[in-house]
């Protein structure tokens, strides 16, 4: 339908043929009226009494609606200034990701959005700790040379040699299952052991020699709690000594992240994208710490 | 006069020709240059949804990121700020049925709540003029959402294309919804 057509007329308004309909004196006011509907409404107006002061009518009601939208709505307007500095910020992390590698960017960028909004609380810790993934896809090292301090300094102190895996040999798999299925029985008796010829596969695929194996546990990626599987690309070799995010560490948050799904404050596939994407991120988000709990209690 | 390129709107920092080569610093530039332009008229149509202050600038937030990956991703720059508006909207939306759903609240309760907000009409204020703006605004909250949606957008300066387009109706749909609420308004206004 095209605007200013006679088909377009309102219920509420009747007029004669030879006024300007109100749709038409609004159209003519909104500068929506095709060019030469325009010049007659024009032509019509400068001629016609009635209609100038139904259009007067109308624009004053605007007049009035506009004032009483912005004086309602203004007042709550918190100042600019922060939320353009978290923004800015954002947008420089995101940058300087993107400069090295493109898809990487939007992977990142799918991760921390759904995180900031499912979880508005935590958004602006959920965004910053997309920058830890860099770690896991293997660019930490690239970017600590980039000129971003920021960047610099989130991946500092999330990273730790060998505490997130390799995304690209260990991205996480899941088995299809409900809720019901993963909160049928508690977290810890959902974990199983992982078969030795698997562990073996697994310490071949990161290049570590039988030599150094006991310095690792083979751990799940994604928890079989969370719908993980025993899959290679679910498992990684874990070392049991980092000082800071060990496997002690992470077990802790997949505790709590099986109970957040089983009471509903956290879906399922949120938490296992989280928990695959970057776990340390994921615990930073949802312990509310920049550090493990435990270890600011000495109790690791 | 209006034009077809009317639904073409683009903005001096975001040129079509320069876009297409344009770096991510380039981009994430465009869009802190956009928050700046649209940051206040977003946050008053999210608000318009009944919604808290903070949700709704997270809202804001989550739209220019959103802008970021849209320009990243290179698609279409056409009518920006249609687009900033719709994602706006749609998480608008979003957010106004989880806290309704969280807080076990019904619209009309949230509705209150957005007429409880409202400041008190300051000393210098005309009387007759605050009960006015009361009046407009009982009708606004009254009408359905369709119409209270392009009041707000047309109020932000956006054109009929682009609220057809946030709002997924047709020009004509927008036309008379604007017709019939102004015309409401009108009567309001009048006694």
């Amino acid at each position: 339908m095209k605007l200013g057509d006679k088909n377009m007329r309102s219920d509420d308004l009747h007029l004669s043929d030879s006024h300007l309909s109100n749709e038409q004196l609004l159209l003519a006011a909104d500068g929506e009226l095709p060019a030469r509907q325009a010049a007659e409404a024009q032509a019509h107006l400068a001629a016609c009494w009635d209609c100038r002061a139904r259009m007067a009518e109308i624009e004053g009601t605007i007049t009035g609606f506009a004032r009483a939208h912005r004086q309602t709505l203004d007042p709550q307007l918190p100042p600019i200034a922060g939320p353009r500095a978290r923004l800015r910020a954002e947008l420089a992390g995101l940058a300087s990701i993107a400069e090295i590698s493109p898809w990487r960017t939007l992977l990142q960028f799918a991760s921390s959005r759904l995180t900031a909004w499912q979880f508005s609380s935590a958004a602006r810790a959920a965004a910053f700790a997309g920058l830890a993934l860099l770690t896991a896809l293997g660019v930490g090292r690239v970017l600590s040379r980039h000129s971003s301090p920021h960047a610099a300094n989130s991946t500092s102190v999330a990273f730790e040699r060998g505490a997130v895996p390799d995304r690209s040999l260990t991205p996480g798999a899941t088995r299809r299952v409900t809720i019901g299925d993963v909160c049928s029985m508690p977290h810890e008796e959902v974990v199983g052991e992982v078969s030795t010829a698997l562990r073996q596969q697994v310490f071949r695929e990161y290049g570590i020699v039988d030599g150094r194996s006991n310095d690792y546990e083979i751990d799940y990626l994604i928890a079989p709690g969370l719908g993980g599987t025993e899959d290679i690309h679910n498992l990684w070799p874990e070392p049991y000594l980092s000082p800071t995010w060990n496997a002690h560490v992470k077990d802790a948050l997949e505790e709590h992240l099986h109970e957040m799904v089983c009471a509903g404050t956290v879906d399922l596939s949120t938490a296992q994208r989280d928990i695959a994407t970057n776990w340390i991120a994921a615990y930073k988000k949802y312990f509310h710490t920049d550090r493990p709990l435990a270890l600011s209690s000495g109790l690791i | 006069m209006p034009t077809d390129s009317m639904n073409e709107l683009t903005f001096p920092a975001v040129a079509a020709g320069a876009a297409i080569s344009a770096g991510p610093s380039e981009i994430a530039c465009e869009v802190m240059n956009l928050f700046d332009q649209f940051r206040n008229p977003l946050l008053r149509y999210a608000l318009s949804f009944g919604i808290p202050v903070h949700d709704a600038e997270e809202i804001v937030q989550e739209v220019f990121l959103s802008l970021f990956q849209h320009l990243q991703l290179r698609r279409s720059r056409k009518n920006l700020r249609g687009w900033i508006f719709r994602v706006a909207h749609n998480l608008a939306l979003k957010q106004r049925y989880a806290n309704q759903k969280m807080l076990g609240r019904t619209a009309n309760e949230c509705m209150a709540a957005q007429n409880q907000m409202d400041p008190s009409p300051n000393a210098e204020e005309q009387f007759s003029s605050a009960q006015r703006r009361e009046r407009l605004l009982a009708v606004v909250y009254a009408l359905p959402a369709t119409e209270q949606s392009c009041l707000r957008l047309r109020a932000e300066g956006l054109h009929y294309r682009e609220i057809a387009g946030v709002l997924g109706i047709s020009l004509g749909a927008v036309s008379m919804a604007l017709t019939r609420s102004l015309a409401r308004l009108i009567r309001a206004d009048g006694r």
